[in-house]
C-alpha cells in the first residue's frame, strides 16, 4: 500500500486564502492558516472522527447549518468562517452544555492547569454560568484499574478512551454504558480495565475524567519540568516525556513520534518509572567483605580498586556481558576494556541466543533490505514471523493493528504460539517450537517453488496448505512485503529467510524489506557497536572471535574462564539454561556487575556491585529495530553516589593500564561514531529528539557489504515428536521484568508462571483453568497454573521466560525440548472465567 | 466673517502677573503653611512607640503573615492541596505537595489535602496574591508582622505553623484613628 499523495488545495478562512493538503479536516486544515478551532473529540491518532463533542462548530458558506469542522474534510474553494456570531453563539453554548453537569472541582483535580476543558472554557465558553439546578452525581473517587482513576462526574463523553479501547489497542473492554444524561464509561460488567496499553487513555481524555493513580495528586504543571528522552525497557524505543518533580520522575508520556511509536506507550513504558525510585535501588558500590562473605558499602576507591584487580586476575579469561538497557557507548566502551585492556574476546550481548555468523548478520542488515516502522503501517503484506509484538517489542503491536484497520494491510502471522494478533490476521499459520528453521525452509521453498515443501512442513509441524497460502499471499498481494522477524528464531533460519527475502525482491524497495526485534531495549545497537563474540564495532570482524554468551557460561562453569563482567544483564534470569548460569555465576572466580537492583545472583556471587544509572539519568545514544539512533537524555540527577556508566568504565580501565581517553559522555559517543563506518558524521545534535536512521545517510554506503547470492540454507532439524510427552514453547511476556516488580503501580501484574495447554492436552491430563501443574524436563521440574487456551496446538506446552519465580529457563537447555506435564497437589476449584483475564485479553476471550 | 464658537468656549485661568507684595506671598506662602505644621509638631508630645512593649495597631486590611483556615464546625482544613496559591505567587515562596485524603485519614474536605504546606517568609513579598487565587479562602493574610528570626531556615513556615493562632495578636486599629 503506497503512502497516499498529498494534493493541496486552496480555501478560505476568515478571509484568509489558505492551502491546506486535500482531504484533511478542517480543523488540521485551519491550522495551514493559524486559525485555531477548538476540539475535544477529535483526535487524528485514534482514526475516523465521529463528531460527539460538537465543540468544532464552523459556519461553511453555502451549508445552511453549521457544520462539525473535524468531520469535514477540506475543499478547493471553500469558505469557512470561524468568529461570526452563529459561530461564537455555538460555541458558547456547547461549553456550556458540557458544564451543566460537569462539577467544576478543578483545584482537586489532577488535570487542572493542563486541562482542555479549562482551556477551551477560558477561550470560547461564555464566563458565566445560568445553571444553578442540581447536577448529576456519581460515586468518586472510583478505581477503573489499578492503575487508573476514573471521575465519571467530569466526563464530557467524548468517546475517546472507547475508541481507543475499540479501534487502537482493540481490547473491546471499554464501553458507555446506559444511554442520554446517565451514560457513563467503564467496562461492561464493571471488571477492572486492565490491558497493555490500558494507560494511554489517561493522556487521550480532554478533561480530569481519568487520570492516573500512580501520579494522583502529585504534582501540578506549573510544578513540574518536562525532560524528552526514550524509554529502554523494550526494543520499541518509544519517545517518552518524563515529568519531573524536586528530581524525582513522577510521571512518563508520550512524545510522538511516528517513526517509532505513533504517540503511544504500553503500560510498562509509563508505569515502570517507578522503579527508578524504588527502596531496593542500590546507590552506593557494594563489595564483598572477606569475613562476613557479606556484600557491604565500601568507597568509589576501593570498589574500583577490588574490580581492576578482579578484571586484572581474570585477564583473557574475563568474559562480559551486556544488557539491553545498555546505551551504545556503554557497551562499546566495554568491548573495548575487554579487547583491549584484558586482551579477552569473549564479550555478547545476544541474551543467550546463538550466535549468527557475521557474513549473514551484515547481509540482514544491509540498508537497502530495511523497512522502516512506518512501513507495517502502509505495507500491502505484513509477515510477523516468531514474535508476538505484545511481549517482545510492546508498541509495535499498535501500529501493526492500525496498519490492518485502517489501510488494509494484509497481515500474516507465523508463530509457534498463538499469537494475539491472530484476529486481525488475514492468516496465521502455526509451527512447532524448534521448528523454526525448517518453517523458515518451508516458506522459501513456497515462495521459490524448490525444495520438498511436504517434508520441511512435515519437519516442522505446520500446514502445507497453509504455508502455500501465505506464499501466495505474499507473492501476490502487492509489492511491499515487510517481515517482521525475531531474533529469538536463532540462527539457523537466517538463510532460508534472506533467500525468502531475496525471492520476493525487498532488497532496495522503499516501503518492503526485513525487521529484526531483537531481545533487549537496545539489542541492535550493542551488536552494531561490538558488543558481540563474533563481530567487532561497526559489524566488522573481531581480531580474534570470542565465545558467545552461552559457551561463556559452560566456559565459567567448567573453570575454562574465570571472571564475569556484567553491564547491565542478568544471565541467571534472562538467559536459557538458568541452572548451567546458575553454576556459571557460582563458580566464577570473581563476578563484577553494574547493576540498579540487587538480585539473588548478585547477592551471592558478585564480588563487586557498581551502581548503575537509570534510563533517566543515563546520556548517550540507543539504535531502534529499523536503525534509528535516538538520543537518551538525563532527565534527572543520579541518585546517591551513583556515577555514569562511562565514566566507571573508563576509570576502570585506567586501572587496567589503558587509557580509553573519554572524559566525558559525548566523548564516548564521538569515539562511537568514529569507531563504527556507517554512524560517520553522526553528532548528538543530529540525531536530536526525533533520531535519525543511519540508513537515510550518507554514511549508510560504508556498511559492510553482504556476500553476494542466494546462501544456503543448510539441512533442518525436524521439531521433536511429541510421543506422549509435550512440545516445550517459551516466550517472555511483556510483565516478565525486575522493574515491573518493584513498582507498585504495576506489581499486580508481574508475569506468574502459567502453563498454556491445549484443551485437548488439559483434557488429557484431566486438568482444568488454574490447576497446578509441574512441567518437568530431565530433572528440572516448574511448577505453573494451567491456563488452557483455544488455539494452543496440540502437543505443546508454553512456559513464561524470566518470570521472578519458577521461570521456564530453568528448563531450557540445548533446544528444542520435551517436557512432561503433570498434575500437581490438589487442584483448587476456579471457575473458568476471571482467571483467563490476566494482563490481556487473551484472543480465546476476544474470538468468544 | 467671524466664528461664533458657542458653549465650546472653555475660560483659561492665568496666573497672576509675578511681582508686588502677592508675589512674595505667593513664592513664600506655601513654605509658611508647611512649617506651620513643622513648627505645630514640635509642641505636640512625642509619637515614639516603645515596641515591642507597645505596637502599632494596623489596619484591617495590613497584609502580615498568613494564617491558614479550617473549618469551624468540622474542623477540617480548607486547604485542598490544589497549589494556586503557588501558581500565583510571584515570589515563588510557596510549596505544596498534595495528598489522597482516605476515609480513615481525612484532612480537608475535599479529595486532596495539603501534605506540605510551605511558605518561605524569607521570600514572600506580602502581595497577598495567593490569598486572592486561593479558591476555598483557605489563605488569607493575617496581621501579624513580628516574623524576625535568628536563622533563614526558621523563616520557612509549614503548614502546622501557618494553622496554628498566633501567639499574640496585633491590634487593629479602630474605626476613626
Ligand atoms: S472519560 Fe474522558 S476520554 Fe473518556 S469519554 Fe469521558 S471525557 Fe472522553
Ligand atoms: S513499548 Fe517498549 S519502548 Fe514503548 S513504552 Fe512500552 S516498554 Fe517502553
Ligand atoms: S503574599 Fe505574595 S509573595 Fe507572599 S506568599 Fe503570597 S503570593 Fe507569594
Ligand atoms: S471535535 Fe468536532 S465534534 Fe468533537
Amino acid at each position: 500500500m503506497p503512502r497516499p499523495e498529498r494534493r493541496f488545495v486552496t480555501f478560505s478562512i476568515d478571509g484568509r486564502e489558505v492551502s491546506a493538503p486535500e482531504g484533511v479536516m478542517l480543523v488540521d486544515g485551519a491550522k495551514y492558516g493559524d486559525v485555531e478551532i477548538p476540539v475535544f473529540c477529535y483526535e487524528p491518532k485514534l482514526g475516523a472522527p465521529v463528531g460527539a463533542c460538537r465543540m468544532c462548530l464552523v459556519e461553511v458558506e453555502g451549508i445552511p447549518k453549521l457544520q462539525t469542522a473535524c468531520s469535514t474534510p477540506v475543499k478547493d474553494g471553500m469558505v469557512v468562517h470561524t468568529q461570526t456570531d452563529r459561530v461564537r453563539e455555538a460555541q458558547n453554548s456547547v461549553i456550556e452544555f458540557l458544564l451543566v453537569n460537569h462539577p467544576l472541582d478543578c483545584p482537586v483535580c489532577d488535570k487542572g492547569g493542563e486541562c482542555p476543558l479549562q482551556d477551551i472554557t477560558f477561550g470560547w465558553g461564555r464566563g458565566i454560568s445560568r445553571m444553578v439546578e442540581p447536577k448529576r452525581h456519581f460515586k468518586k473517587p472510583l478505581e477503573l484499574s489499578p492503575l487508573i482513576a476514573i471521575d465519571r462526574e467530569r466526563c464530557i463523553l467524548c468517546y475517546r478512551c472507547v475508541r481507543f479501547s475499540q479501534e487502537v489497542s482493540e481490547d473491546y473492554q471499554l464501553v458507555l454504558n446506559e444511554r442520554g444524561a446517565s451514560t457513563y464509561v467503564g467496562t461492561f460488567d464493571g471488571h477492572p480495565y486492565v490491558a497493555p496499553f490500558s494507560g494511554n487513555i489517561i493522556e487521550l481524555c480532554p478533561v480530569g475524567a481519568l487520570t492516573s493513580r500512580a501520579y494522583r495528586f502529585r504534582a501540578r504543571p506549573w510544578d513540574i519540568e518536562g525532560a524528552g528522552s526514550v524509554c529502554t525497557h523494550c526494543p520499541a524505543q518509544c519517545n517518552v516525556e518524563f515529568t519531573v518533580r524536586d528530581e524525582r520522575v513522577l510521571r512518563v508520556l508520550a512524545r510522538d513520534n511516528e517513526g517509532v511509536d505513533d504517540g503511544w506507550l504500553c503500560d510498562k513504558g509509563r508505569f515502570a518509572y517507578q522503579a527508578i525510585h524504588s527502596e531496593e535501588r542500590i546507590t552506593e558500590p557494594l563489595v564483598r567483605d572477606s569475613e562476613s562473605g557479606e556484600l557491604v558499602p565500601a568507597t568509589w576507591e576501593y570498589a574500583l580498586d577490588v574490580a581492576a584487580a578482579a578484571l586484572q586476575a581474570g585477564g583473557s579469561k574475563t568474559a562480559a556481558l551486556a544488557g539491553g538497557t545498555t546505551t551504545n557507548e556503554e557497551g562499546f566502551l566495554l568491548q573495548r576494556v575487554v579487547r583491549e585492556a584484558l586482551k579477552s574476546p569473549h564479550v555478547d550481548s545476544r541474551a543467550g541466543l546463538p550466535q549468527v555468523d557475521l557474513g549473514l548478520q551484515q547481509a540482514l542488515a544491509a540498508p537497502g533490505l530495511q523497512a522502516t516502522i512506518p512501513d507495517l503501517e502502509f505495507a500491502h503484506t505484513v509477515l510477523v514471523l516468531g514474535t508476538d509484538p505484545i511481549d517482545d517489542v510492546a508498541s509495535l503491536d499498535l501500529r501493526i493493528r492500525k496498519g490492518v484497520r485502517r489501510n488494509g494491510v494484509k497481515l500474516a502471522v507465523a508463530t509457534s504460539r498463538p499469537s494475539a494478533l491472530d484476529p486481525n490476521a488475514k492468516l496465521w499459520l502455526r509451527y512447532a517450537p524448534g521448528g523454526e528453521h525448517a518453517f523458515v525452509a518451508a516458506l522459501e521453498a513456497a515462495v521459490t517453488g524448490s525444495g520438498d515443501l511436504s517434508a520441511l512442513c512435515d519437519a516442522a509441524d505446520a500446514d502445507p496448505k497453509a504455508l502455500e497460502a501465505l506464499a501466495a499471499l505474499l507473492k501476490d498481494g502487492g509489492e511491499d512485503v515487510v517481515i517482521l522477524w525475531s531474533q529469538r528464531l536463532g540462527a539457523a533460519p537466517l538463510p532460508a529467510l534472506l533467500n525468502v527475502a531475496a525471492a520476493l525482491r525487498l532488497e532496495g524497495r522503499d516501503g518492503a524489506g526485513l525487521i529484526e526485534v531483537p531481545v533487549g531495549g537496545n539489542g541492535r545497537g550493542l551488536r552494531e557497536a561490538g558488543v558481540q563474540s563474533n563481530g567487532g564495532p561497526g559489524l566488522s570482524a573481531p581480531k580474534a572471535p570470542g565465545k558467545p554468551a552461552r559457551e561463556i557460561a559452560a566456559a565459567l562453569a567448567s573453570g575454562d574462564l574465570s571472571t564475569l563482567w556484567l553491564l547491565h544483564a542478568d544471565p541467571v534470569r534472562d538467559y536459557a539454561d538458568r541452572r548451567l548460569w546458575e553454576r556459571a555465576a557460582a563458580n566464577a572466580d570473581a563476578l563484577v556487575a553494574h547493576a540498579t537492583l540487587l538480585n539473588d545472583t548478585l547477592r551471592e556471587h558478585a564480588t563487586v556491585v557498581f551502581p548503575a544509572e537509570s534510563y533517566a539519568e543515563k546520556e548517550g545514544t540507543i539504535v531502534n529495530l529499523d536503525g534509528r539512533v535516538q538520543r537518551l537524555r538525563v532527565a534527572i540527577g543520579r541518585p546517591g553516589a551513583v556515577r555514569a556508566e562511562w565514566q566507571v568504565i573508563a576509570d576502570l580501565s585506567k586501572r587496567l593500564g589503558l587509557d580509553l581517553g573519554v572524559l566525558t559522555g559525548p566523548m564516548a559517543t564521538r569515539q562511537l561514531v568514529e569507531a563504527v563506518p556507517f554512524y560517520a558524521g553522526l553528532t548528538l545534535k543530529e540525531i536530536g529528539g526525533r533520531g535519525v536512521r543511519w540508513q537515510e545517510r550518507e554514511a549508510a554506503s560504508a556498511a559492510p557489504a553482504a556476500p553476494a547470492g542466494p546462501v544456503e540454507s543448510g539441512e533442518p532439524l525436524p521439531a521433536p515428536r511429541p510421543n506422549g510427552a509435550l512440545r516445550l514453547g517459551t516466550y517472555r511476556p511483556i510483565w516478565a521484568a525486575p522493574e515491573v516488580e518493584v513498582s507498585p503501580a504495576l506489581k499486580f501484574l508481574a508475569a506468574k508462571q502459567q502453563a498454556e495447554l491445549s484443551p485437548v492436552d488439559a483434557e488429557r491430563l484431566g486438568v482444568d483453568n488454574g490447576a497446578k501443574v509441574s512441567v518437568t524436563a530431565g530433572d528440572a521440574t516448574v511448577l505453573a497454573k494451567v491456563f488452557v487456551r483455544g488455539n494452543v496446538p496440540a502437543g505443546t506446552v508454553f512456559l513464561a521466560e524470566a518470570t521472578a519465580e519458577q521461570s521456564a529457563t530453568e528448563l531450557l537447555g540445548e533446544a528444542p525440548q520435551l517436557v512432561s506435564v503433570e498434575p500437581y497437589g490438589q487442584r483448587p476449584p476456579v471457575p473458568l472465567e476471571g482467571l483467563a483475564r490476566g494482563a490481556r485479553p487473551s484472543d480465546d476471550e476476544v474470538n468468544s | 466673517m467671524a466664528w461664533n464658537p458657542g458653549e465650546d468656549v472653555v475660560a483659561v485661568q492665568r496666573a497672576p502677573k509675578p511681582g508686588g507684595a502677592g508675589g512674595a506671598y505667593r513664592a513664600f506662602g506655601e513654605t509658611l503653611r508647611g512649617l506651620k505644621t513643622t513648627f505645630g509638631r514640635m509642641l505636640e508630645r512625642p509619637v515614639v512607640y516603645q515596641y515591642p512593649e507597645e505596637k502599632v495597631p494596623v489596619y484591617p486590611r495590613f497584609r502580615g503573615r498568613h494564617k491558614l483556615h479550617k473549618f469551624a464546625d468540622t474542623g477540617l482544613e480548607k486547604c485542598v492541596g490544589c497549589s494556586l496559591c503557588a501558581a500565583a505567587c510571584p515570589a515563588d515562596c510557596i510549596r505544596v505537595v498534595a495528598a489522597e485524603n482516605t476515609p480513615e485519614h481525612r484532612v480537608s474536605a475535599g479529595e486532596r489535602y495539603a501534605a506540605v504546606y510551605e511558605i518561605n517568609l524569607s521570600r514572600c513579598i506580602f502581595c497577598g496574591y495567593c490569598e486572592v487565587a486561593c479558591p476555598f479562602d483557605a489563605i488569607t493574610m493575617g496581621h501579624d508582622y513580628e516574623m524576625s528570626d535568628y536563622n533563614r531556615t526558621d523563616l520557612i513556615f509549614t503548614k502546622e505553623m501557618l494553622l496554628a493562632e498566633p501567639l499574640e495578636r496585633t491590634p487593629l486599629r479602630t474605626e476613626d484613628e
